[in-house]
């Protein structure tokens, strides 16, 4: 029987003690697991924030908001010089222009209104009459990329039937909102007029609200060659590679394009909306190293107690020829016994309550988040971008505990750690036992 | 040969220093059953210790087959009470959650014998001190005083010693069963030309002993 074999043995001495130990480690090592997995979880969560959220800036002709306003157009090489700034994840640009009933055979699937008489001058102490025919100009955007939402005016685009257009394409082809196709009695594959060119239905769209299910959408380059603005844009949006190289990339645009330009980002609201995070990693980083302290002292005082209780024995051992060294491994060998059944009982545990105590920590901190979000005011472009910022309350939604079986191993890992910061004390001092004092207290 | 010459100890504190043996010289030759005799703090254990390199003397020499135990370092200290000594202690100290026969066993396991042969000396050093099979595989709490001290003395016989040193070895035994153990450690000198050094201060043991050693404030008388 050999050191090790002996120390696990000896694990099993005192049955009583040997369950309260495991059962008080198990609850350490569960603590330090479940703050590990959610603090990863949050980490990840962090960084997917930080990289996708709060890390766009739009970039507008200054004077400019919406079909309002004066100013120049950008062009497609502003678009090129932003793409070789450092930092710059990716840049897309729109076109956005509105088709009337002059421009286009399509109706509006939007009522004018009150609003929408006084927007095109019809009220509001003018005396020109609504025309009989009238209906609102249809908004029709051509983008590179159908997948920056925030672009389009939509919180989501959802195909219902047909299918999304290739957007580095010149073909004459459209994604028509609901609404509008409904009004039109257009079908994928069926056509419409606009710029006296035949357009064809590729896909019909969900946008989540009823602007966006009256708008068209086109690939850039389609809607720049049939409205006579080749090379032109109105809106280039720039994701930048995270959240921290935002204002060195706006600076850097602002350097490159002037004060032709107005540069707005989503910065500051984002900040807010990533505080609650890094409230529950914060609180995850330190719990977890106390559970491991805690851990290490719990396995340090029981070979402490173990070691003196034994003192006599360890006197016999050195007596009758053993080493410090096999002594010392004999009496690890029992420490790591007991923190691997306690890591057992700790992982266990930590599957089984990761998700609880972090949803727990998430609903503490919900209040912090939801206190402090504040929104760009309501009209332009930054109430536009801030729209589609996702508030604190967004961001805590949806996280749960990422349990993997790498997580096993680091739970093994963290015992091993606590066995070892937890034995090497009593370890130094079963080492200077010496044998004459056991005899002088026989 | 254990030979000992001109062994002092002292315990010294920051206030005042002890002897504990002073300046004991004495030999005594392979297959003696000797006795160290004295009244409690005679410096009986205390001499007990030093032979066994449990502890430093002080000064003077211990000799053991010419070499020199009394400042051998603490790693050399090991191999010689390995090697060359076997001890025996009044509370038997065995080793609680291990059998008779694995308490046996273990210092051959220190010495790095091979389990079938330590497995075989074992079982044939407990049928010698009559322990039978089946109570070789009791752990010591289900063992008889007598029989526990038995099982020492199978334990320390296990790696051939030259020296077995007992700590009042019958004080915890009735009369009877201690004069079986004195018979035991006097047939084990005498069988495996062994020195056995028997610390008592029972005057009955001490005659039955080949060499007397009595202890008075640490001096020899």
């Amino acid at each position: 029987m050999g050191a090790i074999n002996r120390g696990v043995k000896n694990a099993f001495r005192n049955s009583v003690r040997t369950f309260s130990i495991v059962f008080i480690l198990g609850l350490s090592i569960a603590m330090s697991l479940i703050m590990f997995m959610s603090y990863r979880t949050v980490e990840k969560k962090i960084i997917g924030v930080k990289s996708s959220i709060g890390n766009t800036i739009t970039i507008s002709p200054a004077g400019v908001r919406g079909f309002e306003g004066g100013g120049e157009l950008l062009t497609q090489e502003n678009v090129e010089a932003i793409k070789t700034m450092s930092g710059v994840k990716s840049v897309n640009a729109v076109l956005s222009d509105r088709l009337d009933s002059d421009s286009s055979s399509l109706i509006s699937a939007i009522e004018p209104g009150s609003f929408g008489r006084r927007q095109q001058g019809f009220e509001g102490g003018d005396n020109r009459q609504i025309p009989e025919n009238f209906s609102m100009p249809v908004s029709v955007t051509g983008t590179d990329d159908l997948s920056v939402v925030s672009n389009l005016n939509v919180s989501t685009l959802n195909i219902v039937s047909g299918k999304k257009f290739d957007e580095k394409s010149e073909e004459l082809v459209a994604l028509v909102g609901s609404d509008l196709a409904t009004k039109n009695n257009l079908v994928v594959d069926s056509t419409f007029s606009a710029y006296d060119r035949s357009i064809k239905v590729i896909g019909v769209f969900d946008g989540g609200n009823t602007f966006a299910n009256s708008t068209v959408f086109m690939p850039l380059k389609t809607l720049q060659g049939i409205s006579n603005q080749e090379n032109q844009v109105n809106s280039i949006t720039v994701q930048a590679d995270s959240i921290d190289s935002v204002s060195s990339v706006e600076n850097a645009i602002k350097t490159t394009l002037g004060d032709k330009v107005d540069v707005v980002n989503q910065q500051d609201s984002s900040s807010e909306a990533i505080k609650p995070l890094e409230n529950i990693r914060n609180i995850s980083v330190y719990s977890m190293i106390g559970s491991l302290i805690a851990g290490a002292i719990i396995i340090f005082l029981t070979m402490l107690m173990i070691a003196r209780e034994r003192k006599k024995e360890i006197g016999v051992l050195k007596a009758i020829g053993s080493t410090n060294a096999n002594i010392v491994v004999q009496f690890v060998s029992e420490s790591m016994a007991l923190t691997f059944l306690g890591s057992i009982m700790g992982i266990i545990l930590g599957f089984a309550f990761s998700n609880p105590v972090l949803q727990l920590l998430i609903s503490s901190n919900q209040s912090i988040g939801t206190n402090n979000i504040e929104h760009g005011p309501g009209g332009g472009m930054r109430g536009m971008a801030a729209r589609f910022v996702p508030s604190a309350q967004n961001t805590l939604d949806n996280i749960s505990a990422v349990i993997s079986w790498d997580i096993i191993l680091y739970g093994l890992v963290i015992a091993l750690i606590v066995a070892i910061i937890g034995s090497s004390i009593p370890a130094y001092i079963i080492a200077n036992i010496r044998p004459a004092e056991v005899m002088r207290n026989d | 040969m254990l030979k000992v010459e001109e062994v002092s100890k002292i315990f010294r504190s920051n206030e005042h220093h002890v002897v504990a043996v002073k300046k004991a010289s004495f030999e005594i030759s392979e297959g003696t059953f000797a006795v160290i005799i004295g009244k409690s703090g005679s410096g009986k254990s205390t001499l007990l210790s030093l032979l066994g390199a449990l502890d430093h003397p002080t000064s003077g020499k211990i000799l053991v087959d010419e070499q020199n135990v009394a400042k051998i370092p603490d790693r050399s200290a090991v191999k010689y009470r390995r090697d060359k000594i076997g001890f025996i202690f009044q509370n038997y100290n065995l080793i609680p959650n291990l059998t008779a026969f694995e308490n046996v066993m273990l210092p051959m396991e220190f010495a790095g014998i091979n389990f079938t042969e330590r497995s075989r000396r074992a079982k044939n050093l407990l049928i010698k001190v009559g322990l039978d099979e089946k109570k070789q595989n009791r752990k010591p709490g289900k063992l008889s005083g007598g029989e526990q001290q038995r099982v020492a003395i199978a334990r320390a016989l296990a790696n051939k010693p030259k020296i077995i040193l007992a700590d009042e070895p019958t004080g915890n035994l009735d009369s009877v069963t201690g004069n079986r153990i004195i018979e035991l450690l006097k047939k084990t000198a005498r069988d495996e030309k062994t020195i056995v050094i028997a610390v008592t201060h029972d005057e009955i043991i001490a005659k039955q002993a080949e060499k007397t050693i009595q202890l008075k404030d640490g001096k020899i008388i």
